[in-house]
């Protein structure tokens, strides 16, 4: 788990806990390294994020959960078309078809996968309490 | 250009349901009716395709763009937008109002 | 990549012989293995197995192919590295590798047919409304609201019999 900041207002973090399963990842790390966000040891107040970013089978579910339970308070962003509905898998029988069926999901970010930018919006409006 | 978005350009569209039968993700749904017009000097109505809407779920699009691809009237375009951010995933099923190119509203 | 590549299509009865003499030939870098279906190819629902071997400094390299219904004499004996590919072309595609190991790969055993072939229907596909399905004058849920006399399409990857008329 890290803690991000907003390069442009400081005083909004986020605890980032990333469930890297499948190419939406690399938009993911892309995001947290494009400038936008800061590492930060500690300050602010935001909630913990936890990102769902790619294809979760129905044999990966329980450990899914397992570290979405192991944040209790966690929000639970569903990055991409995968996590969201099954996405381009939504046809295939092992893959599960949105992790909204197990998890409440604070927010949906589309795209397959989802731009950079995508990311660091969904990051202002969860961590502002704007819309969520 | 970004190819972040799937933009319908209405006034376009014939209905010809192409995008939708070859979207790989199923995603695209269409509904229209027909009307018979009468052109002057016309020995019959000509039946016209009417656009009732458009819905674009982007909850299960993968961008692909096949269906900017296949359509023959240049109706569907990649565009700059993007969709937003949602924690209704109902929300991510977009209309023809939202699914305007940028700079047209 | 090697420079040139030869491509051969053999009977199965000679798979195991034509392997035998690409190895005596030097072709000893045995690449990969694999299906590619066949479905209503000639009428049938075959499957084309394919090995690609090169010679050791990758300078030449051979595809063999052949064409089986469901089993194979299995090359494992002659290229103990083609087990892998043998249970993995066996999961995917439902060939059978006579005297290879049956041992299941990534798939538990049984469970469904096998993935890679086009005959396998996905059933998510017939459950769920096509949105092709509607015309003009014909609702998704195929409801006519005009003078529809159009054949009503199929959904793409789904057998007619499988849907309900």
């Amino acid at each position: 788990m890290t803690r991000y900041a907003l390069t442009s207002d400081s005083s909004v973090s986020v605890e980032v806990v990333s469930a890297s399963l499948a190419c939406c990842t690399l938009e993911l790390q892309a995001a947290l390294n494009s400038g936008a966000l800061t590492r930060v040891s500690e300050g602010g107040t935001g909630p913990s994020v936890i990102v769902i970013a790619g294809t979760v089978t129905d044999a990966l579910v329980p450990s899914v959960l397992e570290l979405i339970h192991s944040y209790p308070g966690a929000k639970v962003m569903s990055f991409g078309a995968c996590a969201t509905s099954g996405g381009p898998y939504w046809d295939s029988p092992p893959v599960s078809k949105g992790i909204d069926q197990f998890v409440e999901v604070t927010a949906y970010v589309a795209g397959c996968p989802p731009r950079p930018d995508a990311f660091i919006q969904a990051i202002q409006e969860i961590s502002s309490d704007r819309v969520f | 250009m970004k190819h972040s978005f799937i933009a319908l350009i209405e006034d376009k569209c014939t209905s010809c349901m192409l995008c939708v039968r070859e979207c790989p993700a199923w995603c695209i749904h269409l509904d229209s009716h027909t009307v018979d017009v009468t052109e002057e000097g016309a020995r019959r109505p000509r039946k016209v395709n009417v656009l009732d809407s458009f819905e674009i779920d982007y909850s299960l699009c993968m961008y692909c763009g096949v269906c900017i691809d296949v359509c023959p009237f240049d109706a569907l375009a990649w565009d700059e937008h993007r969709a937003l951010v949602t924690n209704n995933r109902e929300d991510m099923l977009l209309g023809i109002e939202e699914l305007g190119p940028s700079g047209s509203s | 990549m090697p420079r040139s590549s030869t491509w051969e299509k053999v009977e199965p009865a000679d798979w195991r012989s034509t392997i035998e003499e690409l190895r005596e030939k030097g072709f000893i870098f045995f690449d990969f293995l694999t299906g590619v279906d066949q479905e209503n190819v000639d009428g049938n629902n075959a499957c084309e197995v394919v090995a690609h071997l090169a010679t050791k400094d990758l300078s030449n390299s051979h595809f063999v192919t052949t064409q089986v219904l469901d089993e194979l004499p299995s090359i494992t004996d002659l290229i103990p590295a083609a087990q892998w590919y043998e249970r993995e072309c066996t999961e995917m595609f439902g060939v059978k590798f006579i005297g290879g190991s049956a041992k299941p790969l990534l798939r538990h055993e049984n469970l469904g047919r096998p993935p890679l072939r086009k005959s396998t229907v996905l059933a998510a596909r017939v459950l769920t409304p096509w949105p092709g399905a509607a015309e003009p004058e014909i609702k998704e849920d195929g409801r006519k609201v005009g003078n529809a006399s159009r054949r009503r399409q199929r959904p793409p990857g789904v057998p007619d019999n499988w849907l309900q008329t």
